[in-house]
């Protein structure tokens, strides 16, 4: 390959060869470093190549090797530039789309944003743009250094940037804080645990206050299960008051849940008809170019598009946007629905159910769903039964201390 | 009955586990098929057609037989020939 250009920027000529002694002046060249390619016998003489300034080399040879030479063919750049030396357009040309494309790749046509998760991709431009960093801006002017410091320093939530300029590509690469940022203040306001749902209690582990409740029992909605208030007894196990906690454990009970949900008669289906309008649209900096067929008939239509950005070798993009454009017509009507239908919908709403209890990480012990018809449609019914957490925390109103008669205090007009 | 020398660098050659190609300059001859041979350490074009190339080596004569025989490049060092090649031989 490497060859080939230098052959081909250097220029060569396709020879033949005839005479005495074809051999020996073959020989001579290989002893004179003279560089001969493409050999081959034809026409009871030889053909071969030889650049321009070896061919200057090889007169000497030829009285030598008493062979006579003659050229068929002048290749290369420099017998191109001179076949073409008076069409100055073409020259003007060529040279007027090198330096075209050496003044568009003085300019930012792509910026792309990598690693964000909070902050949109939109976010992030908008916030370029304030900067001055847009679409179009002279790469000689962003600077970016001050670029990664700004942006850590205006999202505190950004804790390493990189940006880098590659080709027309700006390229901005962040990694967020995926530690919350400020710590939980802790809540130690005494409390009591109540029972959310009422149940029978499976298992418990109290590690804070006092239960008055035991495995086997069964709570109502809204019971008491763990006070927050301790008793403190003295030696003679007389109680000498009640020291208020922030109660806290693991409560788990055998709950049921049911749920209903109503399923229409009808149901609404939406289907292709098959006809199809495809167009394409041309956006270059501001301006934009449409050309789709217009929409004809009275049905809706569903568009869809793919958006792709002009580039030259890779990184070297264009600020010129095609967007591919299908649009698909399509019908809406209502039917009733099938048996196989409405058990495939039943089945899916009570697989979402099931998901969400799940992704509470509640067990599920059992589980049954129907339908139930009505005049209006069905009915799905579920119920679970659940082994879950039902202690919530409930906070301990102080009660208001008895007043004794000692600290009552004497009413004004009496006397003693 | 080889001179002297040329036993002792053979010898030298074998001892040392040393490439003969190297040390004695003997031809170096690689088929890809039979379609293209790289021939290196030779020392002239003695006839060329396209259905014989007949090369002198530095010990030896080779004679290639073929069809379309047609040689891609060649320089001091090492020759590329293409083609049918239906047979070699080594001659003195």
């Amino acid at each position: 390959m490497k060859d080939l250009v230098k052959h081909y920027c250097e220029g060569y000529l396709r020879i033949q060869l005839k005479g005495f002694s074809p051999e020996r002046f073959l020989n001579l060249c290989m002893s004179r470093q003279i560089v001969v390619w493409d050999l081959c016998y034809q026409d009871n003489g030889y053909q071969f190549l030889i650049s321009i300034k070896d061919y200057r080399r090889v007169r000497p040879l030829v009285k030598k090797a008493q062979v006579r030479l003659k050229i068929l063919g002048r290749y290369g750049l420099p017998f191109f530039l001179y076949r073409n030396r008076r069409r100055k357009l073409y020259a003007a040309g060529i040279l007027s789309f090198f330096l075209v494309l050496f003044c568009m790749s003085q300019f930012i046509w792509d910026i792309s944003i990598e690693g964000n998760y909070r902050f949109t991709d939109d976010t992030l431009i908008h916030y370029l743009d304030t900067r001055g960093i847009r679409y179009g801006k002279l790469r000689s002017g962003i600077d970016c250094d001050s670029l990664e410091e700004n942006i850590r320093s205006d999202y505190p939530e950004i804790i390493w940037v990189s940006a880098r300029i590659s080709g027309t590509r700006l390229m901005i690469k962040v990694k967020e804080n995926e530690v919350i940022g400020t710590i939980p203040q802790k809540d130690s306001r005494p409390r009591n645990l109540v029972a959310e749902k009422s149940g029978t209690i499976t298992r418990m582990v109290v590690r804070r206050g006092k239960a008055l409740v035991n495995v086997g029992d069964s709570v109502e909605k809204g019971d008491i299960l763990v006070r927050g208030m301790v008793p403190i007894y003295n030696d003679a196990e007389e109680l000498v008051r009640e020291q208020p906690v922030r109660a806290d454990a693991d409560i788990y009970a055998v709950t049921s849940e049911g749920y209903q949900e109503k399923i229409p008669l009808l149901a609404l289906n939406r289907t292709e008809t098959g006809k199809n309008r495809h167009g394409v649209r041309l956006r270059l900096g501001g301006f934009s170019f449409l050309w789709i067929l217009p929409a004809w008939g009275e049905n809706p239509w569903v568009v869809t598009s793919k958006s792709t950005q002009a580039a030259i070798l890779g990184d070297f993009y264009l600020p010129l946007w095609v967007d591919r454009i299908r649009a698909r017509e399509y019908q809406v009507y209502e039917h009733f629905l099938t048996k196989k239908e409405l058990e495939q919908r039943k089945e899916t709403i009570h697989q979402k159910k099931m998901e969400n209890l799940k992704q509470k990480g509640v067990q599920i012990l059992e589980n049954s769903v129907r339908i139930l018809e009505e005049d209006s449609g069905w009915i799905v019914q579920g119920e679970f039964l659940l082994e879950e957490k039902i202690g919530i925390g409930s906070l301990v109103v102080p009660e208001p201390v008895p007043e004794t008669e000692s600290d009552k205090e004497p009413e004004p007009g009496t006397s003693e | 009955m080889r001179p002297l020398f040329e036993q002792m660098k053979i010898a030298a050659a074998d001892n040392l586990k040393l490439p003969k190609d190297v040390v004695l300059g003997e031809v170096l001859i690689s088929f890809v098929g039979r379609t293209s041979v790289i021939v290196e350490n030779y020392r002239g074009i003695l006839i060329y057609d396209d259905k014989t190339v007949k090369l002198q080596a530095k010990n030896c004569k080779l004679q290639f037989h073929g069809k379309r025989l047609h040689i891609e490049y060649y320089n001091h060092d090492e020759m590329k020939i293409s083609g049918l090649i239906q047979s070699m031989e080594f001659g003195e």
